[in-house]
């Protein structure tokens, strides 16, 4: 086991590595830079140019250019902002708290949908029951989380003439507040989230309660309602659990577009923000904040199998 | 009654053709084929089904409620939003299909290469895909759209498709090379090999014939992936752009300044989007589960 994770820990390295490189050289290839951005439309001399790309390190040989990002990089210091000049870091911590709070509320929205709307279908297979809720599902799948976003603000608009509020309030400022505030934009990316988990959810019972030792705890006489919740819930959670972990990946990409739509300072707003302004630090920070996630997250998911099903041992 | 049986010959089982056949056992999927049909017929002859220019700027009548004049409304630059939604199922389409088709024929390329020659190629293509697929399509698809800039050929920005298609590579490249893996250790490639034949023709002969089945799976699906992927990048302002007609563009920009005075350019262009991914998911599960049930998407 031990073995096992370290192994994993270190096949990390490679990737993100491997993320890093690309990101960095694919940038410089593109035509433009951030210089030539900030500049536009201002008469200003070649001089000036070049002394703010001398500035900010953009004359140097690409090569060189890398190594200096990455020395920073291993030590915890992913550079400052071309355009703003604050430190990469900075500018994302203030942001991850929302974008953060966004994602946990729409995984734990889907969680408490999926579960039992998933394990309902399965048990009332090929019914009206199932039937309604697999429409749910694939609809979810359909519906652009942005579009649905707005749907909710047009709906809350005209109902309650609640209108998106131009700043954040922290949870513990004033929880109530923030927790109206990012349900909504919580419920648009959680949808899509659940709808995964539903489907996964319902196939994954329905092949459960095919396995004999339910036929087993059916026929020694347990009540089907245990043996739903006991035998196949448990044991039908190990592939929906994989499923969250790889969806999460969507969240994050829902959370972008979304985040524009709720006028939520978030990570995805930043993120559309500095590729519009090239801002090559930025972009390779956020680039390799978001990977380095999803590899962990896919990570953890690796270990909680071991511990959800105690016959898998990792060699 | 032995007599008559030598008289009786014998009748072969009627072989439908196969697309009668998918209509009558994948009613669901067929459903969502017709969608797709009726779709394309009104992408493809768009001029004539549309009741206006999608382009045609009239501020008379700027904010229109739906009525018999115009079905849908108008935006607020007075263009009719009914016309615009049909103009837009053909950016919609020409990027879904071309993006998915180029991601997806990539991916399958690299997936069967990566195990047919297994080994250290494969390793090191596995870390690449590795690589690729640790970021959410959509960060990938804008970095890729703001490294490459635009190139509108034909009306059609082949970057934009580049950007989406390159998202799926990873995805479908997995699904693929699992099925190539399996085909590779089958005696008739081995048989193949003592034969003598060429790597190339071992790949394109023996075994690309074999994945084709994943290979239209994974491609129907993307097709959905592609549609929405479009969608949200021009809504962020980075995929299509004025005034050509897409669903995600006419989300953006103007429509969420006039949530109350104008709620049909909001809702109808999103019901367009999720009908149309509605429309492919049914289709691309249905035709797993009649081509291959054991692919997961």
């Amino acid at each position: 086991m031990l073995r096992y994770t370290l192994h994993r820990i270190l096949l990390m390295i490679p990737t993100l590595l491997g993320v890093a490189i690309l990101v960095f050289f694919l940038l410089r290839l593109a035509p433009g830079d951030p210089v030539q951005l900030m500049m536009e439309g201002a008469n200003v001399q070649q001089h000036v140019l070049d002394a703010e790309r001398a500035r900010l390190g953009l004359d140097q040989p690409v090569h060189v250019q890398f190594y200096r990002w990455f020395a920073g990089v291993l030590t915890g210091d992913l550079g400052v902002s071309m355009w703003t000049g604050r430190p990469v870091i900075h500018e994302i911590a203030i942001r991850l708290e929302l974008s953060l709070q966004v994602a946990v509320m729409a995984t734990i929205l889907a969680i408490l949908l999926a579960l039992p709307l998933g394990t309902l279908s399965a048990i009332f297979k090929d019914t009206w029951i199932d039937q309604s809720i697999r429409v749910f599902s694939i609809a979810g799948l359909a519906v652009p989380s942005f579009w649905l976003g707005m749907i909710i603000i047009l709906l809350l608009l005209s109902c309650f003439s609640w209108i998106p509020p131009l700043t954040f309030t922290p949870f513990f400022k004033d929880p109530w507040a923030n927790l109206s505030q990012l349900i909504w934009p919580a419920l648009a990316v959680g949808y899509r989230y659940s709808a995964v988990s539903t489907r996964m959810m319902r196939s994954s019972i329905l092949e459960v309660l095919q396995e004999d030792y339910i036929r087993t705890a059916r026929a020694k006489g347990v009540f089907e309602r245990l043996v739903v919740a006991r035998h196949a819930m448990r044991n039908a959670m190990l592939p929906v659990v994989t499923v969250i972990g790889l969806e999460f990946a969507f969240l994050i990409g829902g959370l972008v577009v979304t985040e524009q739509v709720f006028n939520l300072n978030g990570i995805g707003k930043l993120f559309v923000q500095v590729v519009a302004r090239s801002d090559y630090t930025m972009i390779q920070g956020l680039v390799l904040l978001v990977a380095a996630f999803f590899v962990l997250i896919n990570f953890v998911i690796d270990m909680l199998y071991a511990f959800l099903d105690p016959r898998i041992r990792y060699g | 009654m032995s007599t008559a049986a030598t008289t009786v010959t014998y009748k072969a089982p009627k072989r439908r053709h196969p697309v009668l056949q998918f209509v009558t056992q994948q009613s669901l999927g067929a459903a969502g084929l017709m969608v797709i049909v009726l779709m394309g017929i009104c992408a493809a002859f768009a001029p004539w089904v549309a009741p206006y220019d999608p382009l045609a700027v009239d501020y008379g009548s700027m904010l229109a409620r739906p009525s018999g004049e115009h079905l849908l409304g108008t935006d607020s630059f007075g263009r009719d939003v009914l016309s615009r939604i049909i103009y837009g199922a053909r950016t919609a389409l020409a990027v879904g299909f071309l993006a998915s088709f180029v991601g997806s024929t990539i991916g399958a390329v690299i997936g069967v290469a990566s195990a047919y020659f297994g080994g250290k190629i494969d390793m090191t293509i596995q870390g690449i895909m590795d690589v690729l697929l640790s970021f959410p399509i959509i960060v990938l698809a804008i970095t890729i759209v703001a490294i490459l800039g635009k190139n509108v050929v034909l009306g059609v920005d082949v970057n934009l498709i580049i950007a989406i298609g390159l998202t799926m590579v990873p995805r479908v490249e997995r699904v693929v090379r699992a099925s190539a893996l399996a085909i590779r250790e089958l005696p008739y490639i081995d048989a193949a090999r003592a034969a003598g034949y060429s790597h190339a023709r071992i790949i394109f002969r023996h075994i690309i014939p074999n994945v084709v089945a994943p290979y239209l799976i994974m491609l129907t699906a993307f097709v959905a992936q592609a549609i929405l992927a479009e969608a949200s990048l021009s809504f962020l302002g980075l995929g299509v752009t004025e005034p050509t007609a897409s669903w995600g563009l006419m989300l953006s920009g103007a429509a969420a300044d006039f949530y109350q005075q104008a709620p049909w350019m909001i809702v109808f262009p999103g019901v367009a989007i999720s009908l149309a991914v509605f429309a492919f998911n049914l289709f691309g599960d249905s035709l797993r589960d009649w081509l291959d049930p054991k692919i997961k998407i």
